[in-house]
């Protein structure tokens, strides 16, 4: 499949998603009743306009979010087990938004991105020192799965420590789109400024794909353009854990898939990834949300149901 | 360059550390006051009437007793597999073993149509050994160089991952259950008792007696498995002998305090710097080890929060994952 069908492919295939979305729950809703609820006075107002539709924008963005920081990731490094997630940056984001809310407990949550993209950094800067630039795909990929583990150890301890203030913690923490709103539609969009700047990014990364002293060559200084993906990479998955908690594998799964469908051409890789990434997430929320209602579990559980075993196939296929 | 006068000392020096740090963890940070004395008082001359010695007798010992033998057990699990895989990342909370137990455990005791079939234990061990057979098939498919080493745990880790959010989503769909089994996935000897205990220490000491007749068998491994074949040992009934030994060792202790991690993996490793690499000599120290970390572990989950408890498997990770970081480093992957 090439880039022009992909993309009204997965464009209608991410609409239908979304009206899913929005009539099915834990009450199922006709359309007539979704277009109606939509308009202010309706019965389904709430259910429809304050409950099921910011959820969807937020599936879409963190869905996109996450994926387009994964395909940064793995394009720069060069590692296809790579993703924030792998590398322990999701979960180093999570333990500094955890310590926060325990921590300084009647402090703003306004503030909370921007303290979970300076764990994130923190975290993909202890990795880049206890790695280096020269370890194989492997190595890094165990450093950063066993930080991860560390990360959620510290996170586990917080919680068990400190049981008063575990219910936010808990909350927020399940990888779940469960009880978010507007409130969190908002702090989370002006963070996708950062997407233009990825996608503008793209034609130099391709020339990354020939090899470093290629891009030198071609006016292109390596160093600094994988300083700026990562540091992309690693905000826009802050912002996205910030809001939902980690959400494990999406990163790592999103861009494999995207890659088999359009290429690896980054120009089309990139934006076709953030619509996979949106596209998987919402249908992991379908699924959350209606496998046993009104139970819902958190959508990453579906994630990781999914991902885990498409990460074992890499492995398996990997030289 | 161990004689056997060194060993023999430093094997009495542990048993002396051991028994200090048991007798500790009779009475430290206990919130009714229990001393030292009473501890020795309820072990030689019990009376009922007195409460420390009650307490001491009702429920320290038997979590002190569960915690010597929990840690032996996943010392001599992680032991094991390293030594089966010959790869030093290898413990049973690594490759998925202690997930896959879980998992087991959250089908049997949350889902109607298993309620049951098995007992808890039996579960715990179909669980481990079915995650386990994974990573071992998926790690007989490659050769074991550097990197395989390095695949191997990768995959572990997956197959962990993927144990954990099945488990996760088993005990959310089955709210009324899920308080009980949210305790023992954080892993806790809290709840040891006399009852738990009855259950738990003949299985785990089958395990251990297992263990050290292994032993033996395991030194000819290290030697790669073309060497091992050509000096006569059974290849195939060692590798299952000591895959079953791990599943009951794990799956007994995981059914009776919950999954606790980390042990498996560093003991073995501090045991070997100790011994040397002869498994028959550092086997037993890799036990005793593991009972004196635990035991130290759960000593200090009743400390940190005092009054509260934290869970002792919580301390562990946080001591574990940092020497894994370690590990990995150290080793060119």
């Amino acid at each position: 499949m090439n880039a022009s069908r992909f993309f009204p492919l997965g464009l209608a295939l991410l609409l239908i998603l979304s009206i899913a979305n929005l009539v099915f729950g834990a009450v199922s809703l006709s359309l007539e009743q979704v277009w109606q609820g939509l308009s202010v006075g309706s019965e389904q107002h709430f259910t429809v306009y304050e409950y099921r539709l910011p959820r969807i924008f937020l599936a879409i963005l963190v869905g996109a979010g996450l994926a387009l920081s994964g395909a940064l990731v793995q394009g720069v490094i060069r590692n296809p087990l790579a993703s924030p997630d792998v590398l322990g940056v999701s979960h180093g984001a999570g333990l500094a938004a955890v310590f926060y809310m325990t921590y300084f407990a009647g402090a703003s949550t306004d503030w909370l991105p921007e303290v979970a993209l300076a764990g994130g950094l923190v975290a993909a800067l202890i990795l880049w020192w206890l790695c280096g630039a020269q370890s194989s795909a492997i190595k890094l990929a165990i450093t950063g799965v066993a930080l991860a583990a560390f990360w959620a150890s510290c996170i586990d301890f917080l919680m068990l420590t400190k049981p008063l203030e575990i219910n936010n913690a808990l909350l927020w923490l399940t990888g779940s789109l469960w009880g978010r709103g507007w409130t969190q539609l908002q702090a989370l969009l002006p963070w996708f400024l950062l997407v233009p700047v990825a996608l503008g990014l793209s034609k130099y990364l391709n020339l990354l794909d020939l090899g470093d002293d290629s891009a030198t060559s071609l006016g292109v200084s390596p160093q600094v353009l994988r300083l700026v993906s990562l540091a992309i990479a690693v905000a826009l998955t802050a912002a996205c854990v910030s809001i939902c908690g980690p959400i494990g594998f999406l990163g790592l799964v999103a861009p494999h898939l995207t890659r088999k469908l359009v290429g690896g051409r980054h120009q089309a890789l990139l934006p076709a990834t953030m619509l996979t990434g949106a596209c998987l997430l919402l249908a992991a929320d379908l699924a959350a949300r209606t496998i046993d209602p009104p139970i819902e579990l958190p959508a990453g559980i579906l994630t990781a149901i999914i991902g885990a075993p498409y990460f074992l196939w890499l492995l398996l296929r990997m030289k | 360059m161990n004689t056997p006068i060194k060993s023999l000392s430093l094997g009495i020096l542990l048993c002396m550390g051991l028994v200090l740090l048991s007798w500790w963890n009779l009475f430290a940070w206990s919130v009714v006051p229990v001393t030292g004395l009473d501890v020795w008082h309820a072990v030689t001359a019990f009376d009922s009437q007195v409460i420390a010695q009650r307490i001491v007798i009702d429920l320290r010992l038997p979590r002190l007793l569960t915690a010597l033998l929990v840690g032996a057990a996943l010392a001599a699990a992680g032991t094991i597999m390293q030594g089966l895989t010959r790869n030093p990342l290898a413990a049973p909370s690594v490759l998925g073993v202690n997930a896959g137990a879980a998992l087991g455990m959250a089908l049997v005791s949350t889902l109607p149509a298993f309620y049951g079939a098995f007992s808890t234990s039996i579960a715990a061990m179909l669980g481990g050994g079915l995650a386990w057979l994974l990573v071992m098939l998926l790690g007989s498919a490659w050769r074991m160089g550097g990197n395989d080493q390095g695949r191997l745990v990768l995959a572990g880790v997956a197959i962990s991952a993927l144990c954990a959010a099945l488990t996760k989503a088993v005990v959310i769909m089955e709210e009324d259950q899920a308080a009980g089994v949210m305790t023992w996935l954080a892993g806790s000897l809290a709840d040891a008792r006399w009852q738990s205990w009855s259950t738990f220490w003949p299985v785990a000491l089958v395990g251990l007696i297992g263990a050290l007749l292994l032993t033996p068998a395991l030194n000819l491994l290290q030697l790669g498995e073309d060497n091992a074949r050509n000096l006569g040992i059974n290849l195939l009934r060692s590798k299952l002998l000591g895959s079953l030994l791990v599943l009951i060792l794990v799956g007994a202790t995981i059914s009776t305090v919950g999954s606790i991690g980390f042990v498996g993996l560093i003991v073995p490793h501090i045991a070997r710097l100790l011994m040397g690499q002869d498994f028959r000599l550092f086997l037993p120290v890799a036990m005793l080890l593991g009972a004196g970390l635990v035991t130290l572990a759960d000593t200090l989950s009743r400390a940190i929060t005092y009054p509260m408890e934290t869970p002792a498997g919580a301390i562990l990770a946080l001591i574990g994952a940092p020497f894994f970081i370690y590990l990995v480093r150290k080793r060119t992957l």
